[in-house]
């Protein structure tokens, strides 16, 4: 089932916790919360980032997930992507652009983990 | 809570603590000695299939040596375990008698263990374990058998 | 479009693949124990978990779905994480126990020190699953394991009294702790979880699609239900040598020794040959699965397709959930024992990762056309119930008989 941005869809059960899928394919992220604007609201943006996870857990665990986690950081920890940069969604939500540009799966960047320098590279 | 209640539980857990260390760790029943013996006469059994492998080398040396250094272990431990604890009044002769014969084990699984690729020492042990696997199933009988 | 021979071949390796020490402990001591009594609760495990497997291989094949995609996407964030963390407990108790294992059958082979073999075996094992593709680690570990075979001959050669086994195969019930504590170990043993989690991701890094259901209902049918027979073959042999004897198993080297007794020296290294094959393709699955499940719920690139230059977190975490089984290993605590807790704290957490699949196999809008029909259904909340059951009942067994020992 495939669904093109804009349409109306059950947001708790569609679009919140699945995976996200840059143009190349690649795995970048899960949509770890929403942004709703306007009256009625809409889905004006996905919040990726483990910054957000404090907001996910039940109250009396929030504390200990932010010391965990950090501070929500925007650009670090949390990330904004516009809902224009949702292409569609049916397994996961697929992006438009590619991940590096939009700031997501940086913690996959091979380079961030010298991953040259492991014996079967 | 209203104090005259807080001294009676508190006297209620102490009373607790020491029923529990009375009977509890350290004193041997009959039944416990009684598992105890089970697990010798299961040990003899184990050994005896162990030393007919070497002594009609139908086995691997390695494998008769490793296992007879873990058994043999087994049966040290649980020789420990019973001279360590206090026998009850009635259960003082079978106590000393399960020392024996786990010590008995011990010595068993030891020679196996050295001589883990000779015949001879694996018949030797073989019959060793069968009269240790008996003496003990009969201790166990006449500890089950007594009320 | 995979020919039948390489349907077949997969089908032999999962054979090979399904007994891991859990199954090889437990099995040895419920024949020890109760003699063939529980050959029936191994027989509902092993289609349990056929059961499982065909539902989180159908999932992942029809909607590209592994089962902690299943569980962040439907369970949600905070529910999904309780599911994440006692999933990833057991997995790291699988993989010591295993690790372990595969230590002490090295040294029942070689006799150098276990503390030695456990290093061995880590390095041994990056460098395999480094060297070989993700099919040809399922098939060297899985044709390996075939030689427990060996025991099926055993039981055939013992020539024990096979209407007592027959009637092993009916379900009974004994209010006796100990034997119900085994039904759960031996229930639990054959429906690991993390088998059927590496089995879902598997599934993905082989790139199923819909044109493998047909493989993946045989699989679940003809491996894992083969592979059950290794299983009951392990408490017949053992009921018929240990039981009448007394032997209490609390090695696992004493596992072999029914096929030294019937078959000599060839017997005892087909035995341990097939169980060292077992347990080494046993932690590759349960590390697998830990470093899959953890990737998969918080959006990591993942899977040995990808390589690790693709998917560092997910490598790093893999040679973590190892290295962490490295220093269980070490711990000084019997494998045995290890493994103990493993079989039994695992079905205490399969319900969180079993729901959620059954509610997406059923869901057509996930499935379309291959959503569960009506024998899956049955079968798949009937196993529900029965797990349900067992969880619940796995730890205050696992006290009230301290761990079997009575």
């Amino acid at each position: 089932m495939s669904l093109r941005s804009g349409e109306e869809i059950r947001l708790g059960y569609r679009l919140l916790d699945e995976q996200i899928i840059d143009v190349d394919g690649k795995r970048c992220g899960r949509v770890d919360d929403l942004e709703l604007r306007h009256d009625p609201p809409r889905v004006t943006a996905i919040l990726v980032g483990v910054g957000l996870y404090p907001r996910r857990v039940p109250r009396r665990l929030r504390g200990l997930v932010r010391r965990l986690v950090g501070p929500e950081t925007w650009g670090e920890n949390a990330l904004r992507i516009p809902w224009e940069e949702v292409d569609r969604i049916d397994a996961a939500v697929r992006l438009k652009g590619k991940a590096e540009e939009l700031g997501l799966g940086n913690g996959d960047d091979p380079d961030r983990w010298m991953v040259r320098r492991l014996p079967w590279n | 809570m209203p104090l005259p209640r807080a001294r009676l539980l508190t006297g209620a857990a102490t009373a607790l603590v020491a029923a529990a260390l009375a009977t509890g760790c350290g004193d041997l029943s009959r039944g416990e000695l009684q598992r105890g013996v089970q697990s010798l006469s299961a040990l003899a059994a184990q050994g005896r299939l162990l030393a007919d492998g070497v002594a009609r080398d139908r086995t691997k040396k390695t494998y008769a040596r490793v296992m007879s250094r873990t058994l043999g272990a087994a049966a040290q431990h649980e020789a420990e375990k019973l001279a360590d604890a206090t026998p009850a009044s009635d259960a003082q002769r079978e106590r000393d008698r399960a020392v024996d014969l786990a010590g008995e084990l011990s010595e068993l699984y030891g020679r196996l263990q050295t001589f883990a690729g000779d015949e001879h020492v694996g018949r030797e042990v073989g019959a060793g374990m069968r009269r240790v696997q008996a003496k003990a199933d009969a201790l166990d009988e006449s500890l089950g058998a007594r009320p | 479009m995979k020919t039948i021979g390489k349907i077949a071949l997969g089908i032999i390796a999962a054979i090979g693949g399904f007994l891991d020490i859990g199954d090889l402990v437990f099995n040895t001591q419920a024949g020890a124990t109760f003699r063939f009594d529980l050959l029936w609760a191994v027989v509902l495990g092993t289609i349990g978990i056929a059961v499982y497997a065909e539902m989180c291989g159908r999932v992942a094949a029809v909607s590209g779905r592994p089962v902690f995609d299943v569980i962040r996407m439907r369970l949600g964030f905070s529910t999904g994480l309780v599911a994440l963390v006692a999933s990833t407990f057991v997995n790291l108790l699988t993989v010591g126990a295993e690790l372990g294992g595969l230590a002490l059958i090295l040294e029942l082979l070689f006799d150098t020190t276990y503390s030695m073999f456990v290093i061995l075996a880590f390095f041994l094992l990056i460098v395999i699953v480094a060297g070989l593709p993700f099919g040809g680690l399922e098939r060297l570990f899985g044709y390996g394991g075939l030689l427990l075979f060996v025991f099926v001959a055993t039981a055939i050669h013992q020539e024990p009294d096979w209407t007592a086994v027959g009637n092993g195969f009916i379900p009974s019930i004994k209010w006796d702790p100990t034997y119900l504590y085994f039904v759960v170990g031996v229930f639990s043993a054959a429906l690991m979880p993390y088998e059927v989690h590496f089995y879902s991701s598997g599934a993905i890094e082989e790139r199923w699609t819909k044109r493998n259901l047909k493989e993946n209902r045989l699989n679940a049918m003809f491996g894992y239900g083969i592979g059950g027979i290794l299983a009951c073959a392990l408490i017949v042999v053992s009921g018929q040598l240990f039981h009448p004897l007394g032997v209490d198993p609390t090695d696992l080297g004493t596992v072999a020794l029914p096929a030294q007794d019937a078959f000599g020296e060839t017997g005892l290294l087909l035995a341990l040959g097939g169980m060292l094959f077992a347990i080494g393709g046993a932690t590759i699955d349960s590390s697998f699965a830990g470093a899959y499940n953890v990737a998969q719920f918080l959006g990591w690139e993942w899977g040995r397709y990808r390589g690790p230059r693709k998917a560092p977190r997910f490598t790093i975490a893999w040679l973590l959930f190892l290295a962490l089984g490295v220093v269980l290993a070490e711990s000084g605590i019997n494998p045995v024992d290890i493994t103990e807790y493993s079989v039994v704290f695992s079905v205490v957490a399969l319900p969180f990762t079993y729901l959620p699949l059954i509610l997406i196999a059923r869901d057509r809008t996930f499935m379309g056309e291959h959503a569960n029909g009506r024998l899956a259904s049955v079968l798949g909340w009937g196993y529900f119930a029965v797990i349900i059951v067992l969880a619940i009942a796995a730890i205050p067994l696992l006290l009230a008989t301290n761990g079997g020992g009575g």
